[in-house]
């Protein structure tokens, strides 16, 4: 019996390379938007034609804010309460994901929030059953 | 696209339910989810002066079906409603689900399909069902309900990497608020209890309402003298997303709502007063929902300049708005981005009491998410509604004192679908 070939999917490789702390995206052959996290084609202008590339991880810390605990999703119990941040990437996207490097406390968050954006850099925080994308304050 | 209605469509009868929890709010206790349905059905159905077999189609609306367990909800609910051998869909769109059946029903209606239409939603955001008891209902715990509702949000990246409701929807648009406008974090925790104040004001006005207890009485119950001294406790009001607290959030329900969409023509000779269907948008957006301004939302603005171009109308003609509050600063940036309130100066118009029913730019007069409560797919049935009831002089005691002639309900379906209905008296 033939083995059963695997097709490919952007979001199993979009963990996997997370796990090896790499950022994928795909960018658009026609309009040159980068789609981060990854699919199959250009959010902006719907194009099939997209190559994967990988993100610098650098990025600039907007704004921050913290969850509650227990939190919204089992995988994230153990972490709860974390710091989830609004952030733009160098090449453009915009994301928001867990912040490292400042206390989910409204005193530490005002701090931060009067200071201005600030520059945070991608790191992979590796869950239980999943690798995740953070981004760490930049000291 | 050419965005017009071919004919004129009208809401011809509109039905609610109590919001609340079907194992202990008076009205609800004891309940099922199919006589809680048919309760808002035989409301609007009475209200259009029809019987069930009376319409063309059903459009049923559920979103979480892991709570209801009745997909197929066309037929599960057709011997509830009276609606046998009718046309019919189960649909959804979260928390925009009725609204947006709404637009279904018109756009079939002006196509020259159907005639008359019923629209309803129903939900449980509190209970879900026991075992596998046909009448039976427990709880839902905070976590569950919540992983459950996130199923409509983006599974590939977002909930899988730690993405939360209360930071994306109210901490994060928060500070955006507070950064761009050059608001303090005191005046903003001050304008959040002021529109709290006022939602909760409104919600004990209504007889359907989740809460009806005002903010006031709910401090001096905990023994606060100072009601604004209960809002910055942490015991009773924390922090659920730093600035955010936990009393400018959704209060979770148990509900159905339901209307009836029909031809304007025949509106008019029915039993209560017609509104009508002026416009309507539609746009939807996989997160990040926002850009690098947490206060401005790009699907927003098309869901409301498609609504307002195909109404014929702009922002000075509202008389009555709804916007999504699920989130209290988040209504009030949507506010702002349709013209209701100007940029950067709701906060300072919901400390004046601008936002009442009696005030100059009345919102939410039914209570809102937090105060009358959000029961998904019902939801926006329930802000079609009082909207209704407003425009008709029914509102009783948060009747607006001269009834609007144009209202507009915007909401936000989870994650997201803005819906955008201009409703305009006849
Ligand atoms: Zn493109």
């Amino acid at each position: 019996m033939n083995a059963v070939q695997e097709q490919p999917s952007v979001i199993r490789s979009y963990y996997e390379k997370l796990a090896q702390g790499k950022l994928l995206a795909v960018t658009c052959k026609s309009c040159g938007t980068h789609t981060f996290p990854p699919t199959g084609c250009c959010e902006r202008c719907g194009s099939w034609e997209v190559e994967p590339v990988e993100l610098s991880g650098e990025a600039t810390l907007l704004y921050a804010t913290h969850n509650l605990s227990p939190a919204c999703h089992p995988r994230f119990e153990k972490i709860a309460p974390y710091v989830y941040g609004h952030l733009r990437l160098k090449e453009g996207p915009i994301v928001q994901a867990i912040i490292l490097g400042v206390e989910p406390k409204p005193a530490a968050l005002r701090e931060l929030f009067e200071r201005g954006p600030v520059p945070a850099v991608a790191e992979t925080l590796q869950m239980d059953d999943l690798p995740v994308l953070a981004f760490r304050i930049r000291a | 696209m050419r965005n017009q209605l071919k004919e004129r469509v009208a809401i011809s009868g509109v039905g609610c339910s109590r919001f609340g929890d079907l194992l202990r709010t008076p009205d609800l206790k004891g309940l099922t989810i199919q006589e809680l349905t048919a309760r808002a059905v035989k409301e609007a159905l009475d209200d259009a002066g029809l019987t069930g077999q009376d319409v063309d189609a059903v459009f049923a609306g559920n979103a979480m079906v892991h709570s209801s367990q009745v997909p197929a909800t066309y037929s599960q609910l057709s011997k509830w409603t009276g609606t046998q051998f009718k046309a019919g869909v189960h649909f959804e769109a979260q928390c925009s689900t009725t609204n947006i059946g709404a637009i279904l029903a018109a756009m079939s209606i002006a196509a020259g399909v159907y005639d008359t239409v019923l629209v309803f939603g129903l939900e449980t955001t509190r209970t879900k069902v026991k075992g596998h008891s046909p009448y039976e209902r427990e709880p839902i715990s905070h976590q569950q309900t919540w992983l459950w509702t996130d199923m409509a949000v983006n599974q590939a990246y977002a909930v899988a990497q730690g993405y939360d409701i209360f930071s994306t929807y109210n901490g994060l648009v928060s500070l955006g608020y507070c950064r761009k406008y050059g608001v303090s974090i005191e005046d903003f925790d001050r304008s959040m209890y002021e529109l709290c104040r006022t939602r909760r004001f409104h919600g004990s006005l209504n007889p359907k309402a989740n809460i009806q207890e005002t903010l006031e009485a709910r401090a001096a119950r905990a023994g606060y003298s100072d009601p604004y001294e209960y809002w910055q406790s942490d015991e009773h009001n924390p922090f659920v997303a730093w600035p955010s607290r936990l009393l400018s959030l959704v209060t979770t329900a148990d509900g159905a709502s339901a209307m009836v969409l029909t031809r304007a023509d025949l509106a008019r000779g029915g039993k209560s007063q017609p509104v009508e269907v002026k416009g309507f948008g539609v746009s939807y957006s996989d997160l990040p929902w926002y850009g690098e301004d947490p206060t401005y939302w790009e699907f927003d603005r098309r869901a409301v300049d498609a609504a307002f171009d195909m109404a014929g109308i702009k922002a000075a003609d509202i008389d009555y708005l709804h916007t999504h509050d699920c989130s209290h600063i988040s209504s009030i940036c949507t506010a702002e981005t349709i013209g209701y309130l100007e940029p950067g100066k709701g906060l300072q118009a919901a400390r004046e009491g601008r936002l009442r029913f009696d005030g100059d730019r009345p919102m939410s007069t039914h209570g809102g998410r937090h105060a009358f409560g959000h029961a998904w797919g019902a939801s926006a049935g329930s802000d079609t509604y009082e909207a209704v009831l407003q425009m008709r002089g029914q509102a009783g005691a948060r009747q607006i004192p001269k009834a609007p002639e144009v209202s507009v309900i915007h909401t936000h379906g989870y994650a997201m679908i803005g819906a955008v209905l201009v409703l305009g008296s006849m």
